[in-house]
């Protein structure tokens, strides 16, 4: 049984002229811009890494990694431990709170402090990092009296990447489907175990994700910690205050001004650990957002690329 | 469906004496199971459920059929206070389950005894089984062994274990979409409830996967309270006991589906399901 034929018009199937031509001009034009704006970001970034590389792994070798600071030479081994510690224990203290303020973005924003904490977390990110360096001087190593050290360091990183945490985990629970919490209220949930059983796990990709940006963020960071962290040749032994705490941004901004190729080879030492860590914590971000991954499929309703 | 006598007509507008009088005379032999009366409701200041009175009857399922917007979706939440998670609703008007005003009753009582499923399946980014164990923890239902077997029978019942009884560990997300929506009927029947109410359940799916729902639905009847939302008037038809017509935030009539669908009382509903608008 045929179904009965359509008469189409032969004028639709015809393609439209006259602004055909205008169309296509805007379409290169379009696609002209793209490519250019690419290939300037892309050669940017391409340069910058060869540089930092070629030049880091020259100045490669075990010692770098086994030895601590001497004046203008030696390794740096103090400098990784010091930006490690000081990025950890940035994150450590930025995502409790940092968490805490994204759910109740997200999830409890009735009354008049929802718009209050998202204009502050707004202003944060404005803030420059040497404003809050200057701050952290001021209260931390000034006024409480913790010389520079592995507490004011760490606070400094805390604020700058607190912004951060918590709107990312706003916007990550804000993607949870609405048809999600109320399958789950309908069961008899109350507010806190939807948020917290449901929303939360749904969300966490996003989560992460933000949470790693924020340790990037640290990890990059120099400004915040000249005033807070300090800068020292030795390995951290374990005092929050009162000791000044090494960390590689410092080596990467002192020593390549410095007269001596030693300063120079460490400076670009350094700056070939810092984009490391920043590459591999990229990664770990993509990893988390794979669509691939396994938890990923668990969540049909965020998009993925055709 | 059973012949209709002269004693089982309503001809009463509804919410009037006369619709009541003939409704608890004639339509519903069985009991009620939930009765509406007056229901008015409101989105921040706008209005869109105007004087609904309702009964439905126990162990029978009822059709709400009507254009969309006309507050179908709305009307099913309010009878299981599910409205009162969303911000700035406001609720007049009397819902009694059982003959309790389901107000005055906890709220988590309430959806236990008055589960949904909604239009697009919704699963958790859960296993087949948590999913259908979720209900059951939060309500701190049963041990371990029970648990596992109130997942099975749940599962049984809602016609899919024998689909997923091999990979219930998986991802809910590994199921089709029939099999999702199943799986969301399994999930709310797990806390056993009283009444289903189910949102236009089938709107997204095939017409085999919608026919194994209504086989479900009529299986699910001799137990259970059904009420469901439908765009679809052969749905209606082929499942429903009742029938309510909604229109602009109004129940226009309700009756036997059987009559609503061949002897309309009201132009309106004439009209709706002869598909001269909507
Ligand atoms: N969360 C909401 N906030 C404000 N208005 C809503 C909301 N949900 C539904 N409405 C409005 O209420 C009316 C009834 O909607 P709904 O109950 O979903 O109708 P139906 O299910 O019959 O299509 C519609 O006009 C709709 O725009
Ligand atoms: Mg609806």
């Amino acid at each position: 049984m045929g179904l009965p034929a359509i008469e189409i018009p032969e004028t639709a199937l015809r393609p439209v002229s006259g602004r055909g031509l205008q169309r296509r001009l805007f379409d290169y034009l379009g696609w002209g811009l793209c490519t250019l704006a690419f290939l300037l970001l892309g050669s940017a970034m391409t340069w910058i890494l060869v540089v930092v590389f070629l030049r880091g792994i020259n100045a490669l070798n075990f010692s770098v990694i086994t030895h601590v600071t001497e004046g203008t030479g030696g390794g740096l081994l103090n400098a990784i431990e010091g930006t490690l510690v000081l990025a950890l224990g940035g994150i450590m203290l930025a995502a409790p709170p940092g968490l805490a303020a994204g759910i109740y973005l997200a999830e409890f924003d009735r009354g008049r402090l929802a718009p209050t904490i998202r204009f502050l977390a707004d202003v944060l990110v404005g803030v420059p990092s040497i404003v809050i360096g200057y701050f952290g001087y001021v209260t931390m190593v000034v006024a409480l009296g913790w010389k520079f050290s592995v507490a004011a360091g760490s606070v400094a990183l805390a604020i700058i990447s607190l912004p951060y945490i918590c709107r990312t985990t706003e916007m990550a629970l804000r993607q949870v489907p609405r048809a999600l919490r109320e399958a789950a209220y309908a069961l008899g949930a109350s507010d806190g175990r939807v948020t917290l059983g449901i929303c939360v796990p749904a969300a966490l990709p996003g989560i992460l994700t933000g949470v790693l940006l924020a340790l990037a963020i640290s990890v990059g960071e120099t400004a915040p910690l000249l005033y807070t962290a300090g800068w020292s040749s030795y390995l951290w032994t374990g005092h929050f205050t009162n000791e000044p705490v090494g960390y590689l941004t410092y080596v990467i901004w002192a020593f390549i001004t410095e007269p001596f190729e030693s300063a120079h080879a460490l400076a670009y030492a350094a700056a070939f650990f810092v984009t490391l860590f920043v590459l591999v914590i990229s990664i770990l971000t993509r990893m988390v957002l794979d669509e691939n991954a396994g938890w990923r499929r668990l969540r049909p309703w965020e998009k993925r690329k055709p | 469906m059973g012949n209709l006598t002269e004693s089982n007509v309503i001809t009463g507008v509804p919410g009037s004496e006369r619709f009541v009088q003939d409704f608890e005379k004639g339509v519903l032999q069985s009991t009620l199971k939930i009765s509406v009366s007056q229901l008015n409701f409101y989105y921040g200041p706008r209005q869109v459920l105007f004087d609904v009175s309702l009964n439905i009857a126990d162990r029978k399922i009822t059709a709400l059929i009507g254009p969309s917007g006309c507050g179908k979706s709305t009307f099913l939440r309010t009878l299981n206070r599910l409205h009162e998670t969303i911000h700035g609703t406001r609720m007049e008007g009397e819902v009694l389950l059982d003959g309790q005003n389901i107000l005055e009753l906890d709220v988590v009582r309430v959806r236990r005894r008055v589960g949904m499923v909604f239009q697009k399946s919704n699963p958790f980014p859960k296993s087949i089984f948590e999913n259908v164990a979720y209900g059951l923890k939060i309500n701190k239902m049963g041990g371990r062994g029970l648990i596992q077997e109130i997942v099975e029978k749940s599962l049984h019942r809602a016609a899919l274990w024998e689909e997923v009884k091999d990979h219930i560990h998986k991802s809910a997300y590994s199921l089709s979409g029939g099999q999702q929506q199943r799986l969301c009927i399994a999930r709310a029947l797990a806390v056993d409830p009283e009444v289903l109410l189910l949102d236009e359940p089938c709107s997204a799916l095939d017409p085999i996967a919608t026919a194994k729902i209504e086989d479900l639905l009529m299986d699910l009847a001799s137990t259970c309270t059904i009420v469901i939302v439908t765009h679809n008037m052969q749905q209606a038809a082929r499942v429903a006991d009742h029938t309510g017509f909604f229109l602009l935030g109004k129940l226009i009539e309700f009756n036997k589906t059987d009559i609503i669908f061949k002897n309309p009382a009201r132009k309106e509903t004439e009209d709706y399901i002869t598909g001269r608008f909507g």
